[in-house]
């Protein structure tokens, strides 16, 4: 497939256009999941467990019954038929190590729901809540990767024999002869520690029974409403039929709400069951144990590589701290991790085993960039590492290794769970990094750092250059509707959640059908309005829902072209299409406007042609023929004072492509956006567990996110490499703001400790306190 | 027996009566009986700032604050900000900088750089940063809040 150019006249796409969505919002009117009321509701509280890992003895509710407004509790016990959270990203042989919506016998994590509550009030609902008696008799807990996958460890599943659960293989080439002809091999491992999503939103479900038609509605904060449709009609073996989802305004979710999830279950049960409307709005207390987690991985890296600094061959064995189950996207992760781990780099030979492994701490799954970042990290410190063994620059031996425009399409042997087969479909990987170097003045580095020095501060420059899995399909759906005034509805199957959907949307549909913006309207996120679609996550919303809004809306066109040679009794080859209306070439003032057009194909007006429907509307699903990457280098320059460990990054700079950029203003802002949680990540937040895994971060107190003084000012540079693989040369943008950030930090903050002896082999939280050991130990 | 407190206040330039339980913070009472659901509440513990009204004008965080403090009071969140629907100076720089994403966080900034500019309408670079340093995002990466911050105040452009 070729790429089809821009419309003739674009008028809105590629220009930074306002948000059409803003205004409601700025003015709070915007419709969060907190802020949906319903007469009679009544409201859920959960039970959670307090311990890691234990049998439960006893769940004892009778009291909780008695208690004053409560109207229905229910335990494990009581839910037997009910099914376990499905697992999608299951390999063939991945042990199913799903967990029940309450817990059944036995409890795996500090925030496991054990029992649910209902009642008149929120406060009567967690009060009672605490009047269940549990009583535990504990097990050993699991806590960290090296324990739980030593010889003898305790098994949080004893029918699977092992707490890898899953092992995934990549290999390519041939590695090892490339090893044992290799003049250097450098082995190291790396640690990635666990943080987390956390967005500024925290989780929340309103169900209840439809009082005309019967059917079950669920409101909820998610990323996927129909994916949760799927998911609730096959957890409660309810016919999709019979199940509406909605997910309103949702406050962020950065993958945290791209997972199906117990309280999505509880709330719906309970409202069939009573015939009440059901609210659980999510403490963030709560959603420091009760939402998914993601990140914690440890990787063994080896790498054969020339003495002039050509790399033959890497290995990389890599195990995911799963927690407790294997959630809705559990593998994914690991997948990416292994699937990506050569990044932009050649390196023929390659030899990948990504292990799941579960313990007793809250599931993990995608968080941006799901298993980018950890793969970057790993191989940019490794970069990093052998340029100083052997007397290389770094910028050279990462050119001398990426793969250069003329190789590509390059089919990289590797496949990425449910996003398919690894083939670079475009980019220019080595302009990239050398426009992100000439940015950040790698050439100057040596005198910034002799004047740091005179400051007392240590600088350093880092690197990350990453190519990105963006826009998975399998497909999304579109429907493009014009009214008989001449307005003009997208349906998207696209649910948003920050992105500014209906911003970007509109500009396709307007320059495709040459209306203004306003006039297009753009809806989602209920599936009794959008009967099909996938949702928002993976980096798709634009080169899947994007797409499939523009090839909806050629089609409304055509559909209007030929209604017009109708009306005007002219062929339609001599129809052109101007300024949202059909007009007869060379003689504008024969013309149809759209308006006018789509009147005629409604009812009370004379027959349209033999073969043509009713209604000037068109549905279009776009179906990825394969995965667009992106591309970006992250370059970070920071200063760091050694006396206290402070990090201050004194410049950031990001260069990247996505392809054909719909509206810069908001691609630049979904990379800053990413950046900063890539610095929050880096050097703040760790979702940090004791070793009787009980968490120690139960609040934003304890849980250090960025805030606007520790953010640099970043500068973005921006490259279009269309990609060939959907009709306008999108590629995602969402997440590789946070794929890079964590390996150009740490580069950054090695380079600048490297006088005294530091070289960093994971990606911290870097706090004062832990950047201060790494001095000492240095 | 619970006990009720009867208060009088001026929410949004209206006078309001009510008989309230102690227990009940501002916000749960702004957004509850009210139905001023543009105060949102992210952390619960004064942290994330996403709360944020004014009370006498002062930006304070209402999911820390018993609404019968607020007897006496004249409380203004987010809603009493743009009139007639016309939007502020500040949501207007909101807009015009794509200072939000998903919203959720962005009256709680509003709220506060509003404050800001009334009080201190020639507000330094310094004070900007140390208003906004009081509130989470978890969007934005904050450089187009402070873009905004610096149009409503009038410094001119960003760097």
């Amino acid at each position: 497939m070729t790429s089809v150019p821009s419309p003739v006249r674009p008028k809105y796409v590629g220009r930074a256009v306002r948000r059409k969505e803003d205004a409601r919002l700025l003015r709070g009117e915007g419709s969060y999941i907190a802020d949906l009321k319903v007469r009679g509701t009544l409201h859920m509280a959960v039970l959670r467990s307090t311990h890691a890992h234990a049998d439960l003895v006893t769940v004892d509710a009778t009291a909780a019954r008695e208690a004053t407004g409560v109207v229905d509790v229910l335990t494990g016990t009581d839910i037997p038929d009910v099914g376990h959270i499905p697992c999608i990203d299951m390999y063939p042989d991945t042990k199913p190590a799903t967990h029940p919506v309450l817990a059944q016998g036995r409890v795996r994590y500090v925030g496991q729901p054990i029992a649910a509550v209902v009642a008149d009030s929120a406060l009567h609902a967690s009060a009672a809540a605490q009047l269940i008696g549990v009583e535990y008799a504990d097990l050993p807990p699991v806590v960290d990767l090296d324990q739980a996958v030593s010889e003898n460890a305790e098994l949080l599943y004893p029918q699977f024999a092992s707490n890898i659960v899953n092992t995934i293989a990549q290999d390519v080439g041939d590695c090892a002869a490339a090893f044992a002809d290799a003049d250097r091999v450098f082995s190291e491992t790396f640690r990635i520690h666990r943080y987390g999503p956390m967005p500024m939103e925290t989780r929340g479900v309103l169900a209840q029974v439809d009082s005309v038609s019967g059917r079950l509605i669920l409101y909820t904060s998610t990323q996927f409403p129909h994916l949760v449709r799927q998911f609730l009609g096959g957890v409660l073996d309810l016919p999709e039929s019979q199940i509406r989802v909605v997910a309103p305004d949702v406050g962020g979710g950065f993958g945290g709400k791209c997972e199906f999830y117990p309280e999505e279950v509880l709330a719906p049960l309970f409202a069939r069951r009573l015939r009440r409307p059901i609210r659980w709005i999510e403490s963030r207390a709560e959603h420091m144990v009760a939402s998914s987690q993601a990140r914690e991985q440890r990787h063994d890296v080896r790498i054969a590589i020339s003495r002039d600094g050509v790399i033959s061959a890497m290995t990389v064995e890599s195990w995911t701290n799963n927690g407790a189950a294997l959630c809705t996207l559990a593998t994914t992760p690991a997948s990416i991790s292994s699937a990506m781990g050569r990044g932009p780099y050649r390196i023929p030979h390659y030899r990948a085993r990504a292990h799941s492994v579960v313990s007793n701490k809250t599931p993990l799954a995608v968080y941006r960039g799901a298993g980018h970042p950890q793969a970057a990290l790993v191989l940019e410190r490794m970069f990093d590492i052998m340029a100083a063994d052997l007397g290389l620059e770094p910028l050279e031996l990462r050119l001398k290794n990426m793969l250069t425009p003329e190789e590509l399409p390059a089919d990289r042997g590797t496949d990425i769970i449910l996003a398919g087969h690894v083939e670079y479909d475009s980019g220019d990987y080595p302009r990239v990094l050398t426009r992100a170097a000439e940015m950040i003045g790698d050439a100057d580095k040596k005198a910034a750092q002799q004047d740091a020095r005179n400051r007392g501060k240590y600088l350093g420059i880092g690197f990350c250059c990453f190519v990105e899995e963006t826009s998975i399909g399998p497909y999304e759906s579109a429907t493009v509707r014009v009214d008989s005034t001449g307005k003009v509805t997208l349906l998207t199957g696209s649910s948003p959640h920050g992105q500014g959907h209906v911003t970007t949307f509109s500009q396709l549909v307007a320059d495709e059908l040459e209306v203004p913006i306003e006039d297009v309207t753009v809806l989602y996120g209920d599936t009794d309005v959008v009967r099909d679609g996938v949702g928002t996550f993976a980096s798709r919303s634009a080169a899947m829902g994007g797409a499939a809004a523009r090839r909806a809306s050629e089609a409304v066109r055509d559909k209007a072209l030929r209604i017009a040679s109708h009306l005007l009794e002219v062929d339609v080859d001599d129809l052109e299409w101007r300024d949202g209306g059909a007009q007869v070439k060379g003689s504008p003032t024969s013309r149809v406007e759209l308006g006018a057009l789509s009147s005629a194909a409604t009812p009370w007006n004379p027959p349209l042609p033999d073969g043509m429907d009713w209604d000037l509307a068109a549905d279009y699903r776009h179906q990825a023929a394969g995965i667009a990457f992106a591309n970006a280098t992250h370059a970070a320059k920071v200063e760091v004072d050694a006396e206290t460990g402070v990090v201050d990054i004194v410049d950031y700079v990001v260069v990247h492509d996505c392809g054909t950029v719909i509206n810069p203003l908001l691609v630049e802002g979904q990379v800053i956006g990413g950046v900063a949680q890539g610095i929050g990540g880096t050097l703040f937040e760790e979702l940090a567990y004791d070793e009787q895994g009980r968490p120690c971060s139960p609040t934003f107190n304890d849980y250090l996110m960025p805030t606007v003084s520790d953010m640099p000012w970043v500068r973005t540079d921006h490259f279009e490499s269309p990609s060939p693989l959907n009709p306008y040369g999108f590629k995602g943008a969402g997440e590789g703001g946070a794929a890079g950030a964590p390996g150009a930090l740490v580069n950054a903050i090695s380079d600048a400790l490297s006088p005294l002896g530091v070289s960093l082999k994971s990606d911290g939280p870097w706090t004062p306190e832990n950047l201060l050991g790494q001095i000492d130990e240095g | 027996m619970r006990q009720f407190t009867p208060i009088e206040l001026t929410v949004n330039g209206r006078p309001v009566e009510a008989s309230l339980k102690p227990n009940l913070t501002l916000a749960d009472y702004l957004r509850d009986e009210l139905d001023l659901t543009g105060t949102h509440v992210g952390c619960e513990h004064g942290t994330c700032g996403s709360c944020t009204v004014l009370v006498d004008g002062q930006p304070i965080r209402s999911c820390l604050m018993l609404a019968i403090q607020a007897d006496s009071c004249e409380v203004t969140t987010v809603e009493g900000l743009s009139e007639a629907g016309e939007l502020s100076k500040v949501q207007r720089a909101f807009n015009a900088n794509h200072a939000m994403q998903c919203g959720f966080c962005t009256p709680g900034f509003v709220v506060s750089l509003t404050a800001l500019t009334r009080q201190e309408p020639a507000a330094t670079e310094e004070q900007l940063r140390a208003t906004l340093d009081g509130h989470l995002c978890r969007c934005t990466g904050y450089q187009n809040i402070l873009k905004a911050g610096r149009e409503a105040l009038s410094h001119g452009e960003g760097s």
